[in-house]
């Protein structure tokens, strides 16, 4: 092995998601568990806050990650690997949800939300949190993912619009309707 | 744009630790409760689900993705064998009908060459035209002897039967 290739020289220049998907193309694994390792906390937390059951977070990332390997060769790297997993996720979830129709959440009402006048005690944000996934599940699909894709992974509007195949414009009215109907749910 | 968009257009990346408020903006949100309100939304959202995916182990998380993704490819295989297996069954029986129509289906017999019918009448060989002319008006002529419907003509007698034969003998 050449000085230039070392362990040491590879691990300090962490690969793009690019090329980790090229070199899995190519036939290596080590790659894909790269990626995965890369991106599976935050498609759990995508999934979850998209409204799945905890219990079902950890087979919905294994069978979006599959589907997502399975056909990686649609993914043209214009958006960014993260927002394209999403995409597969969320329609993923859509079909979980279709095909357990009888389990799905129901939203709450302000009356299931005893008045916690400290909303930042651990209590109350996880009370507030919960009913924040609950309203993002009732949310259009648009709304939903543009909202996540904004507040949790920070993705700007241009890349979250070729993600979700709409305009930068379009997003961006779709986050803000999000956020009003989001922002009723909060003491 | 306003105050309060520039601030919404800025919370994610607060929230999510990858930038700070400005002096102007922190005295901004300190006033304005609809800020504050949809700052709350964003913090919270930012949070939202922590650690669900992070106990994962994306070792085992890898192997059984890649182990499915073997599988599948196997299965594809499979299907796609079987497919050709199937076409290539799908070939052999057609030629198979196709060979048994060949040997058993008749031949079905050359149609015989139109032929115009001819009768040899050797006693109208030496008449003149006008003479022929003559038989042809003759056998032109409608017969006058009754309707086929006719009793007397459908059950005809010994008598009526040579009158026939004489008329058309001449």
């Amino acid at each position: 092995m050449s000085a230039s290739t070392t362990p040491e020289s590879t691990r300090s220049a962490p690969e793009t998601d690019r090329a980790l998907v090229a070199a899995y193309s190519g036939g290596d694994e080590r790659a894909a568990g790269e990626l995965i390792e890369r991106h599976t906390a935050a498609l759990g937390r995508f999934l979850y806050s998209s409204g799945a059951d905890r219990d079902d977070v950890d087979d919905l990332i294994q069978e979006t990650l599959f589907r997502a390997f399975r056909r990686l060769a649609t993914w043209r790297g214009d958006a960014s690997f993260r927002s394209w997993l999403f995409t597969i996720g969320n329609n993923l979830l859509r079909d979980h949800f279709r095909s357990a129709k009888g389990r799905r959440m129901l939203s709450l009402d302000a009356h299931d939300i005893s008045d916690r006048r400290d909303p930042l005690s651990d209590l109350a944000a996880a009370e507030v949190g919960e009913r924040i996934r609950q309203g993002l599940a009732g949310l259009p699909r648009l709304q939903r993912e543009v909202f996540l894709l904004r507040t949790q992974e920070g993705a700007p509007y241009e890349e979250i619009a070729v993600a979700l195949g709409t305009t930068p414009g379009a997003a961006r009215v779709h986050y803000h309707h999000a956020v009003r109907r989001l922002k009723e749910l909060i003491p | 744009m306003s105050e309060c968009e520039w601030l919404s257009d800025r919370m994610p990346a607060v929230a999510l630790g990858s930038s700070d408020w400005t002096g102007e903006e922190a005295a901004h949100l300190d006033g304005c409760l609809s800020c504050q309100a949809e700052w709350n939304l964003i913090r919270l959202s930012s949070r939202l689900g922590e650690g669900v995916g992070a106990e994962l182990d994306p070792g085992a998380m890898t192997r059984a993705v890649l182990d499915r993704l073997g599988q599948s490819r196997e299965e594809a295989r499979l299907r796609r064998n079987a497919w050709g297996f199937a076409a290539l069954a799908g070939t052999a029986a057609a030629a198979m009908v196709w060979a048994a129509q060949t040997v058993v289906t008749p031949v079905a017999p050359a149609k015989a060459p139109l032929v115009a019918l001819q009768i040899q009448l050797p006693e109208l060989d030496n008449l003149v035209p006008s003479e022929l002319d003559a038989v042809l008006q003759t056998m032109d002529e409608p017969y006058v002897g009754g309707s086929v419907n006719d009793p007397a003509v459908a059950s005809p007698d010994d008598e009526d039967l040579e009158s026939g034969f004489d008329t058309w003998e001449g």
